[in-house]
């Protein structure tokens, strides 16, 4: 940028026009040495003069990939700040009716009335008409007795002579002799011929079994199965709470989870929007200092150099060696942060102070380069003051590096946050941020992978269309970095 | 004893990260671990967490007496029935006054000197000496002068057990005890060896090699947070009936899914299932069985000077606020799992029949309007005005995360109640409740003998276990008068009108008595699941091929 083309001594070159008017030597006239007219030569620009920043967005534009990622960027902006406008659901509301679901849309549930306390159905026990060792039979009659919906099932059979109680399997896939599912339970009095479930039951369908158990309490191989679908169901009182009016047997829609819900029952969507918030604020205001205070410490080494910016390179190197993680936990003990609270401050502290040298680093280059540039000498030659130099030659040649730089150091700090608060540094339940969404869900991962799939795309995403959109701009602010064009 | 959160293990943020480094090493493992599974007679398993104390005069927790059960035996056992059986006592005479044990003469230490009674003598002055600070020491104040000795008033060698000769070991009772030899098999009543703890230094069960076993496997290698081994202890005196020669323990991990594809692959032998796992133990069509352990979960209030739930109508407004129902179906998922509605867990028997039988007591329903009205008069009570932040100690396991959200979730809602989750490893969760340093702790409880006494002591001020604090000098006195009496009806009364008091106070608020579901190896046989005693018990287990 600064360097001149022609050797030293030689002469500068002359205008184009010169050579014609040296082959007419011998017929000057006095109009020959009238001031030249150049008015049309300058006028004639074939087009008009771009700004800096006029420039960089139509290499910016040009770069399809950066563009896609300015795209996203802005996108993810939008999800996370309006996003909660449109989708106004509380993040943190559990909702009892609709636990760890898929994408779900137009869902209803019906309205049960009072579930509480079933007596449950008694026959008079049939006795057994040889040994209590006889192998019993299945209960014939397997049946439901009132609605079935996720709230709870009950079921009756008829007894089995013989039997001194009965047990209750469930399962989810059709069961085989042996593998009847999860023993839900037994009854403990011979004339009980009814169960009811009512845990943890989902909308899908269950494979019931009734298997009768003898005296000597040997289970028969013989069961009865029936199998159920599921329908949601929803408790009067909850019912009530958003249409007043709801009375027993109605059909209720349930909200919709685009995303699903996780084992809480909490919209995932929502908390998507809300955990976002915290990451890109972290992420923005994070990078931001670090870039500021890195470019000041950097201007400053490179600037007044020698003795000043060998003992701020050792510092920076010094810096450079601490370790991250160590180093945050020990800030929170400081800071006294106890436990179940947030650790924003700290995190946000930890990496500020820990990744301003990157900035320095590079800032200090470029005004060590910049320093040693003719304009620089003939400004100061000119009697320019510091301040003015830094003002107004060094910070607008070090604008694009600046950028550049906050353009990367966004997604590591997004990334930080999201490490931190994933092994439990971070925030602090009930508040949210990608990271705490992964740990949070990873636990889920064999049964409900898409809990754990949304906010890891969107962290992956975001990183990257973050560093897509820093090597774009490095390319369009500061072409001869550019690695081909 | 205490018990984590359902299926928890330890897991530090430290460990998280060694975890991701053994993960990625993982792929090593898969080539070792074949070359284990051909060897005979070894069992292996993975452990949930790293056991927190292996000092049998110390430990309080149920994965430390997993370990201590395996390798220590007292003067009786439990058989595979559930009966109490000699083990390095062969005889004994009990009665009101005294008792006389006749030690073996073939016991042996794993070291291959004797066991004496001396040995005995030593371990419960060593549990009752004030110095050591036993959490466990109000166990052995059925013994003459233990409570007085671990107060402070009287000295040591006073404590009511003698050793007439090697082999004759005799205790004097302060009060008549309906339920002493169901405490002989406690570990804290197990024996241990005067010089060799003395010449640990005070580092007596840190370390495999400060550890000397008596009973049928032996520590061979502990490395802390990764894995133990114990090894068939030739010494043992009746090593002939036991058939294993190891049970290994390669993994100590936090993952339940890690957990679940170790046994899908048969590298462990034995799984616990939570909610989060059950749905795909059914698809691989795992033989799955069930049993109550008898462990009852609850809140546990702090009532020490300047905590705000030292405030009856606060306690009352979060057991009106508690629909219990609904928590176990949603956050534990485990089903059989029951709603606690009790001190005393339904499986303990009263004077003729199950004690909940003979003193019913109704559930408790949620009632927000109440619960309303009750927080709002705690806070003009605790001057407050501003919202109220409570402190919730709680393990790290999924079940506790979810259980500490949840019930976040629902003191907001309805309450206004800032709850601050304070999640810690085992060991640190143990240290924490015991130092007081929480408004709420996520507690569990299991059973170290079959009476109700082993949960209606729990509350009395001399319990080193009470770690709220909470101080009812009619409580104790109830149980004081259970204590004094050997008539069963007189101390079921007393301990039932102790209950009454507690679910007045609540000092703590029960919440469920959990229910295990497990699944383990076809080949595996002979291993015994209780709910008093160690759990599960792999000493007479074979391998069948």
């Amino acid at each position: 940028m600064t360097q001149s083309k022609s050797p030293p001594g030689s002469l500068p070159h002359n205008q184009p026009s010169s050579a014609a008017l040296g082959a007419s030597l011998n017929q000057f006239t006095a109009n020959d040495f009238l001031p030249a007219n150049r008015a049309g030569l300058t006028s004639g620009l074939s087009r008009p003069s771009l700004s800096y920043w006029q420039d960089a967005w139509r290499r910016l534009r040009k770069n399809k990939q950066s563009l896609a990622s300015l795209f996203v960027v802005s996108s993810l902006l939008a999800f996370v700040f309006l996003g909660p406008l449109v989708w106004t659901v509380d993040p943190n509301h559990q909702d009892q009716t609709q636990i760890s679901i898929g994408l779900s849309m137009g869902a209803t549930a019906i309205v049960i009335g009072d579930r509480n306390d079933w007596p449950g159905l008694d026959a008079s026990p049939i006795p057994a008409i040889e040994e209590s060792t006889q192998e019993l039979g299945a209960p014939a009659n397997l049946r439901t007795v009132d609605v079935v919906s996720t709230l709870g099932v009950r079921l009756a059979w008829d007894p089995v002579p013989g039997a001194a109680a009965y047990a209750i399997y469930r399962n989810e896939i059709a069961p085989e002799p042996d593998r009847l599912g999860v023993p839900l339970g037994s009854t403990q009095a011979p004339e009980r011929v009814s169960y009811e479930d009512n845990e943890s039951l989902q909308t899908r369908r269950y494979y019931y079994s009734v298997v009768a158990v003898n005296a000597a309490g040997v289970e028969s191989t013989s069961a009865s199965t029936l199998d159920l679908d599921l329908k949601p169901g929803m408790s009067l009182d909850l019912a009530q709470e958003t249409k007043a009016d709801a009375k027993e047997g109605d059909i209720i829609a349930l909200r919709a989870a685009p995303l699903g819900t996780d084992s809480l029952g909490r919209d995932l969507l929502a908390r998507l929007m809300f955990g976002g918030k915290i990451s890109i604020f972290i992420g923005l205001f994070a990078a931001f200092l670090e870039t500021l205070i890195g470019a000041m410490i950097g201007g400053i080494s490179g600037f007044f150099g020698g003795r000043i910016d060998n003992y701020i390179m050792r510092v920076t190197d010094f810096v450079l060696g601490l370790p991250f993680l160590l180093f945050v936990i020990l800030l929170k003990v400081a800071m006294g942060i106890g436990p179940g609270e947030s650790g924003i401050t700290a995190l946000i502290i930890a990496l500020v102070v820990l990744s301003w040298p990157g900035a320095a680093r590079l800032v200090r280059g470029q005004v060590l380069q910049m320093r040693e540039s003719e304009f620089i000498h003939a400004a100061r030659m000119m009697g320019a003051r510091p301040s003015y130099l830094l003002m107004r030659h060094m910070f607008p040649n070090l604008l694009g590096i600046l950028l550049v730089s906050l353009t990367f150091n966004i997604p590591s700090a997004i990334f930080a946050e999201a490490f931190l608060s994933f092994i439990g540094l971070g925030v602090a339940a009930p508040a949210a941020s990608w990271g705490s969404l992964c740990n949070d869900s990873i636990q889920n991962i064999l049964t409900h992978p898409h809990e754990f799939l949304a906010p890891a795309i969107t962290i992956s995403l975001t990183v990257l269309a973050f560093n897509l959109l820093g090597d774009g701009l490095r390319d369009a602010l500061d072409p001869k970095m550019r690695a081909n064009e | 004893m205490r018990y984590q959160q359902f299926y928890g293990f330890l897991r530090s943020n430290g460990v998280k990260l060694t975890l991701t480094v053994l993960l990625a090493l993982g792929a090593f493992w898969v080539h070792l671990a074949p070359a284990l599974a051909t060897t005979n007679q070894v069992v292996k398993i993975a452990l949930l967490g790293e056991p927190p104390n292996l000092n049998s005069t110390k430990a309080t927790d149920a994965d430390s007496f997993f370990i201590i059960g395996h390798t220590m035996e007292g003067l009786t056992r439990y058989d595979q029935a559930g009966n109490i059986v000699p083990a390095v006592a062969e005889k004994w005479e009990i009665n009101d006054k005294t008792a006389t044990f006749k030690i073996r003469k073939d016991v042996k230490w794993a070291d291959g000197s004797p066991i004496t009674a001396k040995d005995f003598v030593f371990s419960w002055r060593t549990v009752v000496d004030p110095k050591i600070a036993s959490e466990y020491s109000f166990l052995l104040y059925h013994i003459k002068n233990a409570e007085a000795i671990n107060t402070g008033k009287k000295p040591i060698q006073e404590l009511g057990v003698v050793a007439k000769d090697d082999h004759t070991l005799e205790v004097t009772f302060e009060k008549p005890c309906g339920y002493f030899l169901a405490l002989t098999t406690f570990p804290t009543y197990m024996p241990v060896k005067e010089s060799f703890f003395k010449a640990q230094n005070g580092k007596f069960g840190a370390e495999a090699s400060n550890i000397l076993s008596n009973g049928p496997f032996k520590l061979t290698s502990w490395v802390h947070g990764a894995s133990l081994r114990l090894e068939k202890n030739p010494n043992y005196w009746d090593a002939k009936s036991i058939t294993l020669d190891a049970i290994d323990i390669p993994y100590i991990t936090p993952n339940e899914g890690t957990r679940f594809n170790l046994f899908k692959t048969g590298r462990i032998d034995t799984l616990g299932l939570t909610k989060n796992i059950l749905q795909d133990a059914q698809r691989e069509k795992f033989k799955l069985n069930k049993f109550a352990d008898g462990t009852l979960f609850f809140m546990r209030f702090n009532f020490r000077e300047g905590r705000p739930t030292a405030n009856k109508n606060l306690r009352l407004a979060l057991a009106k606020v508690l629909n219990t129902n609904d928590f176990i179906s949603k956050v534990i998922g485990i089903p059989g799992t029951l709603e606690g509605t009790g001190l005393i867990p339904s499986f303990l028997q009263g004077a003729t029949k199950l004690f909940r039988k003979e003193y019913p007591i109704a559930a408790r329903r949620q009632n927000l309007a109440e619960a309303k009205k009750l927080i709002a008069d705690a806070k003009k009570e605790l001057k407050l005005t501003g919202p109220l932040s409570l402190v919730w100690l709680t393990g790290d396991t999924p079940v506790a995360t979810s259980e500490a959200e949840y019930f976040q979730g629902l003191f907001k809602t309805h309450l206004g109640i800032d709850l601050k989750i304070d999640k810690q490893i085992f060991k640190q969760r143990l240290a924490k409740a015991s130092a007081g340093d929480f408004d709420i702790e996520s507690a569990g409880w299991g059973p170290d003998y079959a009476d109700p006494m082993t949960f209606a002591d729990l509350f009395t001020t001399w319990n080193n276990n009470n770690n709220g604090k909470w101080e009812n000098k009619e409580y104790d006195a109830f149980i004081r008068k259970a204590m004094n009496t050997v008539k069963p009806k007189e101390r079921m009364d007393a301990m039932a009108a102790a209950e009454k008091i507690l679910l007045e106070e609540f000092p703590i608020i029960p919440t469920y008595e959990r229910t295990v579901i497990y699944t383990q190896a076809d080949r595996l046989t002979g291993v015994v699941r209780r709910s008093v005693g160690f759990d599960p018990d792999f000493t007479r287990a074979k391998i069948i091929k």
